[in-house]
């Protein structure tokens, strides 16, 4: 059997950047926020580093969670909502912070989900065949 | 591969607390975090607010095509081929627009509101006394009551059908509801709603009739009486007729006895109730002090929808054509509620051809208009305020006769009703319910048992709205109604909670009918807590509904009434018990439709708009007269002169008011200190024994008990100007500019859990003008007004305060609030809509301007 990193590709980390972001805003179109460690993992796939992958799956969700808060701004009164739900901690007129802070939590479920994701992948291919050289892989322009 | 393993361990802590953190309940947020994700969390509600032109909606439950046309105002209008259809859209409609506060009401009504919002004590507090009123199984009861009667009763049929189409609309909605369309509420709590049933319409409407018909009067009474042993002075001070009281029934009308010769609801009646024992005759000291205080203070921190009943209240009149310039009917209605967001009330239009056609306001969750009109009638309602409900202090034996009652010769075992309450986020509290003949005991609510020697619960409710009652039969038959006799049949069956319903039609006639079931008692008065061991002394029968309190096309040609005393004691031959209410908003429209001759629909809207303060007018005379007599303070003097030349209008502009309703309070205190030194709050002395009073000059009230000499009428009124600056310059400050009336009376109307408000600017009124608002901070007050014009169209004019839709980000949250609220200086009254009334959704659509019509809803049969 074939280990993991042998069999996926390695692209550069724009590249996985670009396909978090789009997974990032495909699977939250179901409204389920979990989706968003899926995503990290799923980005995983395409780097060798545990750096990287953290740093694409947290860019990757936060981005793409960027684009859907603009839509809602933009569409249905997001801005709106986010200043009622500051309001209701005490804060009023913040509501550009729940976006913030909405972004980041996005952001940290894709990079938490590409560690978890890179780090069972690297434990998989343990298992499969015996110490892995992906690290020494990693193209140039990552 | 350790190091592999080492990793994979630490790079799941990543996800597991991210997990816990978007899911654990942070505070009230009990959703947690995870609700601010950008698709599928709280941001979708912002989506819900827009609508295709056309929307078409395929629903189980649906027989046929049913268009729901939601105009300008997001009023829809319901076009069923079947009563089925329109009640299941009006279903589905009040679901989709106020499903929280459905749930919400119903869960409180329930005494499960610690299932929605958690264990915080006064939710837990809340749910022991609801189950300890049971209202719930009342509910169930009542439900039960249109099962078995439906088969004999076409109008029982009609409610049935009607009462299941609704649960089934709403039923459809939630079980199709999206993210988008789930109110925020649900979100942030992190709660999903049951479906719904047949009871729950009838909970919400036993919740209706505990909030305008319940209470413990008896109690208080009882606790006042205690600490004044003084039966005189408690006569005076709480006399059951107030003084000056303009009675809502000109002259009587009865119905013939042959055609309805039982109570309304069909209960027992007599044609001649039993003498009863004086009230000062009462039995005393049944119930120990410390006992009274606990029960009153539980029951004062319970969450009330309808608003404490001094604000409770309502106006409503209705002129015939010789009085108008129109030659047609006039009705005017404002009823006066706590006032929410989302509001109590939502409107509707319901149209079945050939079957029903009725507009108005309905209470989401129950299947009908309550106030309205149909093609040909109009009616509005005013709590009546009668006492309907006695407290029974059962005798109990705890040594010998442990969980027994004494009752008819014998001990009987109390019914214990086992009442778990479920609380959200764990656990359940267990709590039982005794209950005796007399019905269930309120003392279960709070463990009093320390305090007096029965250490079982004995104060048992025997309450007319606890029975079986037929209100929803009643607006069934009303709202199909189109001629007078159509109308006295349907307030035949409404037994409860007692209300005016005020009537005109297009043919010219005017009614009010003091619609209820009143109880007749024997063996004792009903205006304190008794004992009764056996079935002698009790409510033992009711007024016959052909007797009660009714005028039709009286000869001064306009009836009115604002919750006052509902018929001139001396000329009726039964007992409408309390003190209602104290009547100078009654006085008003009294004098002013007195005063009319020839009004228009807009004299109507000034009227309601009014805010001319009867009791000032009355009682500062008295005041500023002594001041001249006997005043010399300078301070007190720049006061006075701001009172000088007043107009006696509740206004915003000025510092008056405010000032007034300071001394309101002041005077009573003065004046009553016989009272207050033994306990008994001044505020709780109604303001027409106040004017009494000083008109008839009752000197010994006059006299300050803690002087040595004797004060006069003009010496306690200048102690009260004086303690009235006293309080306006700790409260406000020194200033006159700081007790102008709009910066100290303002409108607040929160939402039902707290989230949000409506309103905070100035509030034209008080609590005795026709445009009333109780309180510094206005949470009661007008919460619908109609205005009906029986000329060439009809007319009809309505506005309430706050909008149709339950989403805050919805241009329907507040958009009638800003016609309720924008008070017009030039037409001297506020805005108000002109309602479409089209009998098809084809006329509708026809007539449509391109700002009518804001979307269409068409609801069809899924297979």
């Amino acid at each position: 059997m074939k280990r993991i990193d042998d069999t996926v590709p390695a692209f550069s980390a724009i590249l996985v950047l670009a396909l978090d972001v789009v997974l990032a805003v495909v699977l939250q179109l179901s409204g389920l926020w979990i989706t968003m460690i899926l995503v990290g993992a799923l980005g995983a796939l395409f780097v060798r580093r545990h750096r990287t992958a953290f740093l694409t799956g947290f860019l990757g969700v936060l981005i793409g969670w960027a684009i859907l808060y603009t839509y809602a701004i933009v569409t249905a009164q997001g801005l709106a909502v986010a200043d009622f739900f500051i309001g209701l901690l005490g804060f009023s007129g913040l509501g550009w912070v729940v976006i913030v802070i909405g972004c980041i939590i996005g952001g940290l479920l894709g990079a938490t989900g590409a560690l978890l994701g890179r780090s069972l992948i690297e434990l998989i291919d343990d298992l499969i065949g015996g110490e892995a050289e992906s690290e020494s892989e990693e193209p140039s322009a990552a | 591969m350790k190091r592999k393993v080492a990793n994979l361990g630490l790079s799941l802590i990543g996800p597991v607390v991210l997990i816990i953190l978007l899911t654990m309940p942070i505070g009230p947020l009990a959703g947690g975090l995870g609700i601010l994700q950008p698709v599928g969390g709280i941001f979708d509600v912002g989506k819900g607010v827009t609508h295709p032109d056309t929307e078409m909606v395929y629903l189980p439950g649906v027989q046929s095509e049913t268009r729901i046309i939601v105009d300008e105002w997001g009023i829809p209008h319901i076009y069923g081929q079947t009563i089925e259809d329109a009640f299941f859209g009006l279903g589905y409609m009040h679901a989709r627009d106020r499903l929280f506060q459905m749930v919400m009401q119903n869960y409180l009504a329930a005494g499960r509101i610690s299932e929605v919002i958690g264990g915080m004590e006064y939710a837990i507090e809340s749910d022991k006394f609801q189950r300890s009123i049971g209202l719930a199984r009342a509910a169930e009861e009542t439900y039960q009551w249109y099962v078995d009667n439906a088969a004999t009763n076409p109008d029982v049929n009609y409610s049935l059908r009607a009462i299941n189409a609704h649960v089934a609309g709403v039923n459809a909605f939630i079980n199709s509801m999206t993210s988008e369309n789930t109110p925020i509420e649900f979100k942030i709590l992190g709660f999903t709603p049951e479906t719904w049933t047949p009871v729950d319409a009838f909970i919400w409407a036993k919740m209706m009739t505990w909030g305008l018909s319940g209470g413990v009067r008896d109690l208080y009474r009882e606790m006042i009486r205690a600490k004044i042993q003084n039966s005189t002075m408690y006569s005076e001070l709480f006399p059951d007729y107030w003084p000056y009281t303009v009675p809502i029934i000109p002259e009587q009308y009865n119905l013939s006895l042959s055609e309805y010769d039982d109570a309304p609801g069909g209960y027992p009646a007599s044609v001649v109730p039993p003498a009863v024992p004086a009230a000062a005759e009462a039995q005393t000291d049944l119930i120990p002090q410390e006992k009274l205080d606990r029960i009153l203070s539980v029951l004062s921190s319970v969450i009330d929808f309808f608003g404490p009943m001094e604000v409770v209240g309502s106006n409503s009149w209705a002129v015939n054509g010789s009085m108008t310039s129109t030659g047609e009917a006039i009705l005017a209605n404002d009823p006066h509620l706590s006032l929410q967001a989302p509001s109590l009330w939502y409107e509707a239009h319901i149209v079945v051809p050939g079957v029903l056609n009725v507009r108005g306001g309905t209470l989401p969750g129950t299947p009908g208009v309550l106030i309205g009109h149909t093609a040909n009638i109009s009616w509005g309602m005013t709590n009546v305020g009668a006492d309907v409900l006695d407290i029974f202090v059962e005798q109990v034996d705890s040594a010998n006769h442990p969980g027994q009652y004494f009752y008819n010769g014998e001990w009987r075992d109390f019914e214990v009703v086992d009442e778990p309450i479920r609380v959200k986020g764990g656990g359940t509290i267990d709590f039982n319910v005794s209950w005796s003949v007399h019905g269930p005991c309120i003392d279960s609510v709070v463990s009093t048992f320390s305090l007096d020697e029965e250490p079982t619960p004995n104060l048992a409710m025997n309450w007319t709205g606890l029975s079986v009652t037929h209100e929803i039969l009643s607006l069934g038959i009303l709202n199909r109604a189109n001629n007078l006799t159509d109308y006295f049949d349907a307030m035949y069956w409404w037994d409860s909670p007692p209300h005016n319903f005020i009537y005109a039609d297009t043919e010219g006639n005017i009614a009010i009918t003091v619609a209820g079931r009143f109880p007749i008692r024997s063996g004792y008065s009903g205006y304190f807590p008794v004992q009764a061991t056996n079935d002698s002394v009790g409510m033992v029968s009711n007024i016959p509904y052909a007797f009660n309190p009714r005028s039709v096309n009286p000869s001064q040609c306009y009836l009115q009434s604002a919750n006052q005393k509902s018929i001139d004691p001396s000329t009726y031959g039964f007992t409408i018990l309390g003190a209602q209410d104290p009547g100078y908003r009654g006085r008003r429209i009294n004098e002013l439709l007195d005063a009319a001759t020839t009004v228009t629909a807009e004299d109507m809207m000034r009227f309601q708009a009014d805010v001319l303060d009867v009791s000032a007018r009355e009682i500062l005379p008295y005041v500023l007269d002594a001041w001249s007599a006997v005043g010399s303070n300078a301070s007190v003097q720049t006061m006075v002169d701001e009172l000088v030349g007043w107009d006696y209008r509740m206004e915003v502009d000025v510092a008056a008011p405010t000032i007034w309703t300071v001394l309101m309070d002041e005077l009573r205190d003065a004046i009553f200190d016989e009272a207050t030194d033994l306990g008994v709050s001044a505020g709780s002395i109604g303001l027409p024994v106040v004017e009494w009073v000083l008109k008839e000059n009752i000197t010994h009230y006059f006299d300050d008990q803690s002087t040595p000499g004797v004060e006069s009428r003009d010496d306690i009124l200048v102690v009260a100007l004086e303690h009235t600056l006293e309080t306006l310059t700790a409260d406000f400050g020194p200033s006159v500019d700081d007790w102008i009336y709009g910066d100290r009376h303002t409108i607040y109307i929160g939402h039902l859990a707290g989230l949000t408000y409506i309103g905070g600017g100035a509030h034209r009124g008080g609590r005795y003008t026709l445009n009333v608002g109780w309180s510094w901070q206005v949470r009661g007050g007008p919460s619908r007004r109609m205005v009906v014009d029986y000329g060439a169209s009809p007319d009809y004019y309505v506005t309430y305060p706050g909008g149709q839709s339950q989403n805050m980000f919805s241009p329907h949250w507040d958009d009638l609030f800003d016609l309720w609220y924008a008070f017009d200086l030039v037409t001297e009254h506020y805005g108000y809509y002109l309602e479409y009334n089209f009998t098809t959704a084809a006329l509708f659509e026809e007539a449509d301007d391109g700002t009518m019509i804001e979307y269409t809803l068409v609801l069809l049969p899924r297979s």
